[in-house]
């Protein structure tokens, strides 16, 4: 019991308080909620009106409530906590150390010069803050400096200005010691100057000195805060004028008090929360160096002869001299700084690694798929497919639901586009080499599992089928002699908020979303095809069997023809192939020469092509997209249609093959993202005017205003669009206004922030699936602007 | 002598240095830097010895109008050496007190923890926290604690000079504290007890004793920091002392006046707080 009670807790308990708080400074930002700039919008919810501020422990999405503004506090604490905490550092460091060899070095000096005597008496009659004051109060408000040109300043002056009295309080314990008796032995027996202070003096102090340390950098703290409600926050203050409102720019958390000073009267806990925790860091500062303390004052304190009520408890933790040999042993202190190391390092990466896990909309299906495909002479296709589904989600499943499209255009379909009909026939379906019921209703396959599927578990299902390709068909389509196979196989749909989300196909828009997959198929074509599929090294020409493999795609393309002619380029290490009939009057060369010029542009301007070959087959069909491959239609009379077709496909495999969306219920995204990309390929690569540039895209929505179609918002389910006006022109022309209006928070001109929003936006969503709110998120943060902004275009309280 | 002349020419350099900064320092638009106009220092300084020669304060501005320092200063400086001497006194009693002469009963050393925790804890953040106890208050119980009126009276200045009081009885206490745990393992306690003086006897004729030059050490510190809660308080309150010609204008002249003013006041408070401790010691040490 004794031994419990003499453990030095505040030590313990600082040290851990002290690393909790290092873990924040470093890692703080990455688990920030929201971001600085996005603020909680006045709305309803379930009939009531919600407006911040918003009190703490009351909603999931604001833990600690939010300011006025709708702000969000605890997103506001965590990205300060790190300027509080390394500024207040960076001081100290630099005033400790310089103040202590100063006075060191002046402690031995016979006599101390009467100027520096007075400069110090005068120097700590004034408050530092004061000085500082005075130095911040010109550049500080509405600065010219950044950010970080303002925090180098005050750690520059502030430390400048706390020397005199580091120096002070050395040079005094410095002198003292430096009248002891061994000081004058080691004198006589011939010790210089420098060997005195650092073999002699220096040893005696550096504990005292330690605590002293870890005391100065709440004294900086308190500096900050002093300034801070003055309206000076380190790192600048943004002041509005009407009205007028004090911001901190860092929201170091000093700053974060000041500026919520005026909620004294009411709303407490905007200004009680960072309050809080600005007295967590100074408490648990002054609990490691009263902890550091006691055990050195244990260790060396002569024991008094009269009751103080001072003394300490613990025990002397003494050196023991001559045992010094015994290298390592496991003392409790040690057995806890090792855990808080490990906690610490553990906790660290966690949080990286999961910082970037709330981007884009999660997809709790997992599939691989293995196939074998063989096309007889007659045209019917034989494959077995065979397809690990993964759940990942912490519902259980009891069946599998995939997109069979090949399914929904047997004879009879409505589709007007697709000019002949399939033979589908599924021969089996086995589930774990398990026979399985299914259902196969048009393009919706369900397949009933044996037993419930929980979460981590995978089942193999093998899927038999044989299958025509419809005459001229719609992305799944035979001209001729030729066969593209579009979505061609069981695709196993995505299980998003708890439930599948398998829509039926319709014409037109595409109606379909899968998650990334790695894909192998074994194909077996007869003799005189070539493939060009969505693989990134494709069969040389005319092997008409083999195995292609693909990873980490959406889906997988594949291109059957005899004899086609094809061209040869390629664009920064990316080999492109164009495939052409002969029979239209379309250059191919030209086309070639087109691609490449799109494809080196969106390389240099968005980011690294995600394959390493693009195929291009310029045939009868549609203009279409798919991850490595794109198919255009040469027959068109259009010439300018075509060359945007071009470009418009190849911006996909970006907006399409790598950033995915909802097909069916967000069809904009990748559409209108593409063709905003397409149009400024147009502006910028091609040199063409803007309003040259743009010209299709307000063709399409004059096409609209023609037919007398009400506007339409273009986040609208693809059931409900009367016009793809509003799925492709109108984001396309919408988001360059928007880069017009707002162009100037990021750069120069419109066209490189169009560039450089459309290259962050790729990178933030790089394999991730985005929806209407996470775009919003994401732009309305770019581009500091409120969501209402959006709100004559896309439905924004849907949201 | 020497001392004394030295230590007022760096003080006056110093101050006024600090009153032209607002005039001296800039952020040059195109450049992005800082920018330094020490050609300004030679006409300031002038300007503000020609102004005291000629037996005025100078004027300060309050929006378009311009008034006579002189004719307000009086009351201000009044109201704002009452805040630090109440302060600073009753914290070098208090501290003191509970520091030294009843530290070692059980019912003291309770609250003696409580102290140094506070201690602990910056002074911007208790004055802000009592701010708001005093608000919940006065919303509680309609009992009010605090105005913020500047003319309210009586009621304007105790809680003020509490809060101004605050940050140096804790700092005060801190280190009396461990400077008396220092002491008391010293030599000549050890011979006092050994004669078998009475604790009481020895607090006061061997401890007090030594623990005077350090409090007299420590009181420049002190009284530094006063007044920078001062500045706070006053700002944080709405009292209307020295401080409000620091804040309310950018001109030279009313900062260096105010900064002054502040000088004579902390030499007027170190007076009186030598005179506590000498009263103190004709009091109570017989000798």
């Amino acid at each position: 019991m004794n031994r419990l009670l003499r453990l030095n807790y505040s030590l313990y308990i600082g040290a851990l308080l002290v690393s909790i708080l290092l873990f924040f400074a470093i890692f703080g930002p990455y688990m920030a909620p929201h971001t600085l700039i996005e603020t909680m919008e006045t709305h309803y919810k379930n009939g009531k009106i919600l407006a911040p501020p918003v009190e703490p422990f009351k909603f999931k999405e604001y833990p600690l409530g939010t300011d006025r503004w709708g702000y969000d506090i605890l997103s506001m604490i965590l990205n300060g906590i790190r300027y509080t905490v390394f500024i207040s550092l960076a001081v100290t460091i630099i005033k400790m150390a310089m103040g202590t060899l100063i006075g060191l070095y002046v402690g031995t000096w016979k006599k101390v010069p009467g100027w520096i005597e007075a400069f110090e008496n005068a120097w700590s009659y004034v408050p530092l803050f004061i000085i500082l004051y005075f130095f911040l109060r010109p550049i500080n408000i509405n600065s010219f400096l950044t950010p970080m040109q303002l925090i180098l300043y005050f750690i520059i002056v502030t430390s400048a200005i706390s020397i005199p009295s580091i120096i002070s309080s050395v040079r005094l314990k410095s002198a003292e010691i430096n009248k002891s008796v061994y000081i004058e032995a080691s004198k006589t027996l011939g010790a210089g100057r420098n060997r005195m202070v650092w073999f002699h003096i220096f040893p005696q102090m550096k504990e005292s000195l330690l605590v002293m340390f870890i005391l100065e950098i709440v004294y900086v703290i308190t500096i900050m805060g002093q300034l801070a409600l003055m309206n000076l926050f380190v790192g600048g203050t943004r002041q509005t004028f009407d009205p007028i409102i004090y911001n901190s720019i860092t929201k170091e958390l000093a700053g974060l008090v000041g500026q919520a000073r005026g909620n004294v009267y009411g709303t407490f806990h905007v200004l009680l929360i960072p309050l809080a925790v600005l007295l967590f860091i100074t408490i648990s500062l002054s609990l490691l160096a009263n902890g550091l303390k006691n055990r050195f004052q244990s260790n060396y304190q002569r024991t008094p002869w009269i009751k103080t009520g001072f003394e300490p408890k613990l025990m002397p933790k003494r050196k023991e001299f001559g045992q010094g040999k015994r290298v390592w042993r496991l003392t409790p202190e040690r057995v806890s700084l090792g855990i808080i190391a490990v906690a610490f390092v553990a906790a660290g990466s966690y949080v990286y690694a999961e910082k970037d896990a709330n981007v884009g909309v999660k997809n709790y299906s997992q599939a691989g798929y293995d196939i074998q495909l063989k096309m007889h002479h007659n045209g019917v296709f034989h494959a077995k497919a065979n397809i690990k589904a993964k759940n990942l989600s912490g519902k259980n499943w009891n069946e599998l639901v995939f997109y069979f499209i090949p399914n929904a255009f047997q004879k009879g379909h409505q589709y007007k586009s697709v000019k002949g009909f399939s033979n589908v026939k599924i021969n089996s379906i086995k589930v774990e080499g398990e026979k399985a019921a299914f259902i196969l209703n048009k393009d919706t396959l369900k397949v009933k599992l044996a037993g419930k599927m929980k979460k981590n578990e995978s089942r193999t299902v093998a899927v038999d089928y044989t299958f025509t390709v419809p005459e001229e068909g719609n992305r799944f389509s035979k001209v001729e002699d030729r066969y593209y196979l579009a979505q061609w196989y069981p695709m196993l749909a995505t299980f998003e908020k708890g439930k599948w989300n398998k829509k039926d196909y319709q014409d037109g828009l595409e109606t379909f979303l899968t998650g990334f997959s790695d894909f192998k198929i074994k194909y077996d074509f007869p003799k005189g095809y070539s493939i060009a599929s969505s693989a990134d090294e494709d069969p040389a020409l005319k092997k008409n069997k083999g195995e292609i493999k693909a990873e980490n795609v959406r889906e997988v393309f594949i291109a059957a023809f005899k004899d086609m002619k094809h061209y040869d380029t390629d664009s920064n290490g990316v080999k492109i192939r164009l495939f052409s009939e002969g029979d239209h009057n379309k250059d191919p060369k030209e086309a070639l020469k087109l691609a490449k010029n799109a494809l080196s542009f969106y390389q240099e301007k968005i980011g690294e092509y995600p394959h390493k070959q693009l195929d291009i087959v310029m045939d009868k069909g549609q203009n279409m997209e798919y991850p490595g491959v794109v198919t255009v239609d040469p027959y068109t009379e259009n010439d300018r249609f075509f060359k945007i077709a071009i470009v418009h496909e190849i911006a996909h495999q970006y907006f399409y093959g790598v950033v995915i969306n909802d097909q069916y219920n967000d069809a904009w995204l990748d559409e209108g993202i593409t063709e905003f990309a397409t149009n400024m390929y147009f502006h910028i690569g091609a040199k063409e005017s803007i309003f040259q540039a743009q010209l299709f895209s307000q063709g399409r929505m004059k096409r609209a205003e023609e037919l007398n179609l009400e506007r339409q918002y273009s986040n609208l389910p693809v059931n409900e669009i009367k016009s793809t006006a509003f799925v492709y022109g109108q984001p396309a022309l919408k988001l360059y206004e928007m880069v017009q209006d707002h162009f100037i928070i990021k750069g120069k001109d419109p066209e490189t922030v169009s560039m450089q929003y459309l290259s962050d936006y790729y990178n933030h969503f790089k394999y991730k699936q985005v929806d209407t709110a996470q775009f919003l998120k994401f732009t309305t943060n770019y581009f500091y602007i409120p969501t209402g902004y959006f709100s004559d275009w896309l439905n924004v309280e849907k949201i | 002598m020497v001392r004394i002349i030295q230590q007022s020419v760096i003080i006056f350099t110093l101050i006024l240095l600090l009153a032209a900064l607002p005039n001296i320092l800039g952020v040059n638009m195109e450049t992005q830097k800082p920018e330094w106009h020490f050609e300004r220092l030679p006409q300031i300084y002038t300007d503000f010895i020609s102004n005291l020669s000629q037996g005025s304060l100078g004027t300060y501005q309050i929006g378009a109008e311009s008034r006579q320092i002189s004719d307000e200063i009086g009351d201000n400086f009044v109201i704002s050496f009452l805040l630090i001497a109440v302060g600073v006194n009753i914290g070098i009693i208090f501290s003191l007190f509970f520091g030294v002469f009843v530290s070692r009963f059980r019912f003291t050393r309770v609250f003696n923890i409580m102290l140094n925790l506070l201690a602990a804890i910056p002074d911007f953040i208790l004055i802000i926290l009592s701010l708001i106890l005093a608000v919940k208050i006065y919303k509680e119980t309609g009992f009010r604690v605090v105005s913020l009126r500047p003319d309210a009276g009586p009621i304007n200045l105790w809680f003020p000079m509490i809060l101004v009081g605050i940050a140096p009885t804790l700092y005060l206490f801190k280190n009396i504290a461990v400077k008396y745990y220092q002491i008391s393992g010293d030599d000549y306690i050890k011979t006092a007890v050994a004669k078998g003086m009475k604790l009481n006897y020895i607090n006061f004729q061997h401890v007090f004793k030594n623990i005077e030059p350090f409090i007299v050490a420590e009181l420049v510190k002190v009284i530094s920091l006063a007044i920078g809660n001062l500045f706070i308080v006053e700002y944080l309150m709405n009292v209307s002392g020295i401080t409000k010609f620091i804040f309310l204008s950018n001109a030279a002249q009313p900062l260096a006046v105010g900064l002054f003013s502040l000088l004579v006041i902390s030499l007027l408070v170190y007076i009186s707080a030598r005179l506590l401790l000498y009263l103190f010691k004709r009091g109570f040490i017989y000798e």
